[in-house]
């Protein structure tokens, strides 16, 4: 867990403080999502974990113990950094720049080139094809995967990331989500991450810690923020779409009705599929409601636009 | 190496220049510089060359590499004006304020040239470590690299081809400015080139200075040649 603790850091030649009595845990094993309009801290405040940025007051515990207890680079060693724009090393191959931190850490040749196609796998990229190219060969999306790769090398158990999709086109920023959702789910690292970008905040964060000027605003569940914005603040930025944003993260289960509503449609959803893509297909073919099937293609119920209407009614837990 | 290699020939076949300077200058008497063969000449000036741009290169280095550390970022404007300063300078001024302490010879001839060469180098070590991409230093840092290992693993590499740019720039032009070492003794193709001013001997000038020339070129071309390898293998930082 890294838990901040009543940190603030103010810059020199700077009006306000960057960071305010900031407090905030990030249990182990989530993805907690700092998120803000540019210039309210949340950088300077990951900055701070990994002692790029020495914080004036507070601090920071990563289970239990307090960063400063360790020399900057082995700290560092310690935790998986990715950021905006990757920052690969140019003169040094894919598999070069996957091996940095284990290399730091002193691994044997072996277990490197090892550890350094496992990672690539994970990632989706062909070891064989992908290990020996220079980055300026990869295209935006294939330089993420890398800069991953490069944060989990040494198997940390502490992830920072710094808008490590940023600089991708919106398709292929949906697809590395999905893959690193799916990595997170094998991999349960601790993980902060920080974005201006709400759709990424909601599809990734376990949690997401809303920030201003430096202080704190929320922190709750991706649900919760969307349903109950603590301030104006909140709510603007959350967006006008944050009803469909909140059906983009609720399964057609949890609005279900019984079969008989969507008699006569032929068509069904899958029941892992979100209330978002159950209205679409309800708007797109015309009809009242929709039909749910489980993996085994049963219908198990059915979804109309009534039922999704009632389910957001319901309090939150 | 080939170029270098063929220049050496060319200076060691004395007859030649006979030959070929007596034909430049039908009814001169006085063709070759007398006291000293070509070869020697070459011998005496790649020493100058070379003693005085490898303190250039490790000065400029050094200096490049310390204004663009946190520590010694202060003192970047003085390092730039003072290495300004001492190209504005002219060499011969150099020389003669040097002679009362260094002696004649080769020594201050060394100092004044080595000074003269250090603002390439330093220019271009900073440009192309300043060229080193904002998000590949910070990755570098947020992986855990000491400052020495970000340096030397990460900054020298990607600037390597600027760097070279540089130290190719202030060999080639010391060349040249070496020639001024005949002035304080130092020898070398200045020797036959002032003697030839002196006597109104047009073909020993001649001798010093395609001699000069073909070094200038023939270490131009060696120079460019690393520039080259190290740009084209991967990208350049710049």
């Amino acid at each position: 867990m890294i838990s901040i603790r009543n940190v603030s850091k103010s810059y020199e030649n700077a009006e306000s403080a960057a960071v305010r009595d900031l407090s905030f845990d990030v249990p182990t094993g989530e993805v907690v999502v700092l998120i803000g309009p540019s210039g309210c801290g949340k950088s300077t405040t990951m900055r701070m974990v990994n002692r790029l940025v020495e914080p004036d007051a507070g601090t920071i515990t990563i289970d239990g113990q307090d960063v400063r207890e360790y020399r900057p680079e082995q700290l560092r060693r310690r935790i998986g950094y990715a950021i905006q724009g990757v920052g690969l090393f140019p003169h040094w191959t894919v598999a070069q720049n996957v091996a940095v931190v284990p290399g730091l850490l002193g691994w044997e040749r072996d277990r490197i080139a090892e550890r350094t196609t496992e990672l690539l796998d994970l990632v989706g990229l062909e070891p064989d094809a992908y290990g020996g190219k220079y980055p300026h060969e990869l295209s935006g999306g294939e330089a993420q995967r890398v800069g991953v790769a490069r944060a989990l090398a040494a198997d940390p158990p502490v992830l920072l990331m710094d808008e490590p999709f940023g600089a991708v086109d919106p398709l292929t920023r949906d697809r590395l989500h999905v893959e690193f959702l799916a990595i997170q789910d094998r991999l349960k690292k601790t993980v902060m991450f920080v974005t201006h970008d709400m759709d990424e905040a909601v599809a990734l964060g376990d949690r997401i810690v809303v920030m201003r000027d430096g202080m704190l605003v929320q922190q709750d569940t991706p649900e919760r923020v969307l349903a109950y914005p603590a301030d104006e603040f909140v709510a603007s930025f959350v967006g006008t779409e944050r009803a469909l944003k909140r059906l983009s993260l609720a399964p057609v289960t949890e609005a279900l009705a019984p079969v008989g509503l969507a008699e006569g449609c032929q068509c069904s959803v899958s029941a892992t599929a979100s209330l978002r893509e159950a209205l679409a297909r309800i708007l797109e073919l015309g009809v009242p409601a929709i039909g749910v099937h489980d993996e085994r293609h049963r219908l198990i119920g059915a979804v109309s636009v009534e039922s999704i209407v009632e389910r957001f009614k319901r309090p939150l837990t | 190496m080939l170029a270098l290699g063929a220049y050496l020939a060319v200076a060691a076949a004395t007859p030649l220049w006979t030959a070929a300077l007596g034909a430049a200058f039908p009814g001169e008497m006085r063709i070759l510089y007398p006291d000293a063969a070509p070869l020697e000449l070459v011998a005496q000036h790649l020493e100058l060359v070379l003693i005085s741009s490898a303190i250039s290169i490790a000065v400029g280095l050094a200096l490049g590499v310390f204004v663009t550390r946190p520590a010694g970022a202060g003192f970047y404007d003085v390092v730039n004006d003072l290495t300004n300063l001492g190209q504005t300078f002219p060499p011969v001024a150099v020389f003669t304020l040097a002679v009362p302490f260094l002696g004649f010879g080769l020594r201050p001839t060394v100092v004044a040239l080595a000074l003269y060469g250090i603002l390439p180098v330093l220019r271009n070590t900073v440009a192309g470590l300043k060229g080193v991409p904002a998000e590949v230093l910070e990755s570098a840092t947020g992986m855990g690299m000491r400052p020495a290992e970000r340096l030397l693993r990460v900054e020298l590499p990607l600037a390597a081809p600027v760097i070279v740019a540089g130290i190719r720039v202030s060999v080639v032009v010391n060349v040249a400015t070496a020639t001024i070492g005949a002035i304080a003794g130092a020898g070398g193709f200045g020797a036959p080139i002032i003697n030839g001013l002196v006597n109104l001997a047009p073909a020993i000038t001649l001798e010093g200075a395609l001699l000069a020339a073909g070094l200038a070129l023939v270490l131009d071309a060696l120079l460019g040649g690393v520039e080259h390898t190290l740009a084209s293998g991967r990208p350049s930082a710049v």
